[in-house]
């Protein structure tokens, strides 16, 4: 797979508006309804391999995905994107705008930027569901002003339909992989290039993808294990799990299942869409109205997918996921799930074989001495 | 300040005496009204604490304020290391750390015995937003609810629907106590403490202004030890008497050339929260330095809208609205902007001739913008700067010797630049 920078060398060489988003679930649909092109800046730890010019700007303890992104806009945001677009998140995340938009003019240029708060309390109470109304509304108004183009419902409604149907997909390839009817780490891979491709482009290739799923082998009796985590572990290491025996069961990653998992009902109306996706989005530790649906959310799917180990792919100074982890891990153990913790770090990436030891022992432990690794 | 004082070290002056009597009273207070039927609500620094004041019987709790408290008192290390044994990561902030350590063994080791267990819990996000996961730990473990306040981070002065969001959170937080401790909210109670706060808050900057005095008439380890009872007794009478007296007392010194540094040489400012493990021991060696530290982005934030330094006043009118324009009066809610505005606004007033940036990774709020707000002070005011590694409560994550080093180069840096 071509690393994230030079997919956007090719987005731009066909002619798009390229608007670089993080984190991780920014209005897609409507950024797309406007004929501009959304790409998540996340996950691009084996893509940027020198942090020279974010770290004048970042302490070594600001996590990966903060220290990529921001690698990327500095060093060729300007070339490579149109426009930024942020939301509240983390502490880290927050301070990124103003940080960015300086080094930026620092070097003579700049990039637009849209910022947008998302309320961080429950959207059932009116005010809060009205604030975020208000905020879609300016949001659109900045994006008419950007493009010179009135919003349209009918390409909303469009768009809505585009990004509906590629989260149904990647939901059925996430099935096939964890029925064993499809690699994982390709299944994850194929996913996650969505955050760097058109989504009309995606589609196509996840509808390839599914397709020659079907005449796969089950291997469905492998050991089944759910991985969680902001992003999956390098695919290297998706391939060792694979590799020593293990079937990727179900997922809980925020890059990958807690992305497309919830798909609000589809209309033409961008406030009501927003307010439905937010307020019933997926359990993640970003949105903190969510978080008390997360134990029974997970506990829910190992259960129904019969996980027999959980796999904590932690993203180094990631604060969010790091809080919950002690409250998980024992409701998992009650559970009678085999848990494993990896942290994984800027550095890691570089010294992979020591997590390949690890999983190999957890592998061993979960198959109690039946030979489980593939033929 | 009092003549106890010897030149150059932090000891514990006669309004620092005061101020550990009404510390003490304040954590002995709230333990027994706790225990008598209070309604007990745990909160985050900045939640707006004038408002329990309006209630018969709630008092509240600062878990921000007693980890500070802890690792001041040498306790930090052995209740970070319980929280790691709990299984919370070594990359947590040490606050946070310290709080699971000490609430979720009983309060031992705790110099407050703990704090009594919350009826409500009340984060907010504008000041850290990894307080509401924090807080989210007891809400789960002890099935206490938690409301978090929702406050949007300021990158230039708050707007006008930010403010009228938080006003609305305001009557969700009164609502939600009325309901669960079955008291009726008094607006009239809670205008009398914020009038308090308000009178307290002018006092503290009247303090801090000692601070363009040369030699300084205090240095900002003062200051961070004085900031606790703003924590503890937010909106009271006595906030109010032991901040004028903390003033009073500290213009007489000046006026008697009395000086916690009597050969100040050097004149720095901190930014980010006290090492509060090293008070001592840092203004002590500083000072054999003819260094003081007399101003402090932590502890000058207080009391001022975004971006500023004066003191935002009551106008006497709707105490929820001075409350709500006051939310973002700690510095960790602003962006590199206005934290560089009202930065600038204090090196030239309190004549500063050198900033130390201390880069604290349990708080990345305040940390992930300082290399360039370095570059921006540097650059725009030409003032010598460096950045050490400080945790404000996990003493394991700091060096004294590879601090001092650069502390040294600083001060050198400065002469160099006089000599120019």
């Amino acid at each position: 797979m071509k690393g994230f920078p030079a997919c956007l060398e090719d987005l731009k060489a066909q002619g798009h508006t390229l608007v670089g988003c993080f984190p991780l679930y920014p209005p897609l649909e409507l950024l797309h309804s406007f004929g501009l092109t959304p790409v998540v800046l996340w996950g691009m730890r084996e893509d940027i391999t020198s942090l020279t010019l974010s770290d004048r700007h970042l302490q070594p303890y600001a996590c990966g995905v903060a220290r990529c992104l921001s690698e990327l806009v500095i060093s060729r945001g300007y070339e490579l994107l149109d426009a930024l677009f942020m939301y509240n998140a983390c502490d880290t995340l927050r301070n990124l705008p103003e940080i960015l938009q300086a080094a930026l003019i620092r070097d003579g240029r700049e990039l637009p930027l849209f910022r947008m708060h998302i309320p961080a309390v429950p959207l059932e109470r009116p005010y809060a569901a009205s604030y975020l109304k208000d905020r879609i509304r300016l949001l659109v108004r900045e994006l008419e002003a950007f493009t010179g183009k009135p919003f349209s419902q009918e390409r909303f409604l469009k768009s809505v339909g585009l990004y509906s149907r590629r989260r149904r997909l990647c939901g059925e390839l996430e099935k096939a992989a964890a029925e064993g009817r499809f690699n994982f780490a390709d299944c994850a891979g194929i996913i996650l290039a969505g955050s760097r491709m058109p989504v009309e482009d995606h589609i196509a290739a996840l509808e390839s993808s599914i397709q020659s799923a079907g005449g796969r082998d089950g291997g469905g009796e492998r050991p089944g294990v759910m991985l969680s985590g902001i992003l999956p572990p390098p695919m290297i290491l998706l391939e060792t799990l694979e590799h020593f025996g293990l079937r990727v069961a179900a997922n809980d990653i925020a890059a990958l299942k807690r992305s497309y998992a919830y798909q609000p009902a589809e209309t033409g109306d961008p406030e009501t869409y927003y307010e439905d996706f937010y307020r019933n989005h997926y359990p993640c530790t970003t949105i903190l109205p969510s978080a008390d649906r997360r134990v029974d959310t997970i506990r829910r799917m190992v259960r129904e997918r019969d996980v027999k180990g959980f796999i904590f792919i932690g993203e180094k100074f990631c604060e969010y996921e790091y809080f919950e982890i002690p409250e998980m891990e024992k409701m998992l153990r009650k559970e009678g799930v085999q848990v494993l913790q990896l942290e994984m770090s800027m550095d890691d990436i570089l010294n992979l074989d020591a997590y390949r030891t690890r999983i190999e022992a957890f592998s061993e432990m979960l198959c109690q001495g039946r030979q489980c690794k593939e033929a | 300040m009092s003549s106890e004082k010897s030149p150059g070290k932090f000891q514990k002056n006669t309004s620092g005496k005061r101020l550990s009597g009404i510390i003490a009273n304040d954590y002995l207070t709230l333990h027994r009204r706790a225990s008598e039927g209070a309604f007990v609500v745990w909160i985050a620094i900045i939640v707006p604490a004038e408002l329990f004041n309006g209630f018969e019987n709630v008092v509240y709790a600062v878990p921000e304020s007693h980890a500070a408290l802890c690792a001041g008192k040498g306790a930090g290390r052995i209740l970070c290391e319980k929280a790691e044994g709990f299984g919370y990561s070594t990359d947590l902030c040490s606050y946070a750390r310290i709080d699971i350590g000490t609430a979720f063994d009983g309060g031992k080791d705790s110099p407050t015995f703990g704090l009594p267990r919350p009826n409500l819990l009340v984060s907010n996000n504008n000041n850290c937003s990894l307080l509401v996961k924090w807080f989210d730990v007891y809400h789960r473990a002890w099935n206490v609810p938690h409301l978090v306040l929702d406050i949007p981070f300021c990158y230039e002065d708050q707007k006008e629907s930010d403010f009228r969001y938080i006003m609305d959170q305001f009557g969700t937080l009164i609502r939600t106590i009325e309901e669960m401790s079955g008291q009726k909210f008094d607006i009239e109670k809670a205008r009398e403490s914020v009038k308090l706060s308000s009178e307290a808050l002018k006092e503290w900057k009247r303090f801090l202004s000692f601070a363009a005095h040369r030699p300084s008439g205090i240095t900002a380890f003062d200051s961070f030890v004085q900031m606790a009872p703003i924590l503890t007794s937010r909106g009271s009478r006595q906030l109010l008497d032991h901040y004028r007296m903390l003033a009073d007392e500290t213009e007489e010194q000046v006026k008697s050339g009395i000086f916690p540094v009597p050969g100040e040489k050097y004149r720095l400012l901190w930014d980010n929260i006290a090492p509060w493990h090293q008070l001592r021991k840092m203004s002590g060696r500083l000072a054999d330095l003819g260094a003081n530290i007399t101003s402090a982005s932590y502890t000058y934030c207080i009391g001022a809208l975004e971006g500023r330094y004066d003191p935002y006043m009551f106008d006497g009118g709707d105490p929820l609205v001075w409350l709500a324009r006051l939310q973002n009066f700690s510095v960790c809610p602003h962006g590199l902007n206005l934290r560089g505005k009202a930065m600038k606004e204090v090196i030239a007033k309190n004549a500063i001739d050198g900033v130390i940036f201390a880069s604290n990774r349990s708080c990345k709020v305040y940390s992930l913008m300082q290399m360039d707000q370095m570059r921006h002070i540097r650059e725009e005011l030409g003032i010598p700067c460096i950045m050490i590694d400080v945790d404000h409560a996990d003493v394991r994550k700091y060096s004294e010797e590879t601090a001092f080093t650069r502390l040294e180069a600083l001060l050198e840096m400065i002469e160099s630049r006089r000599a120019q």
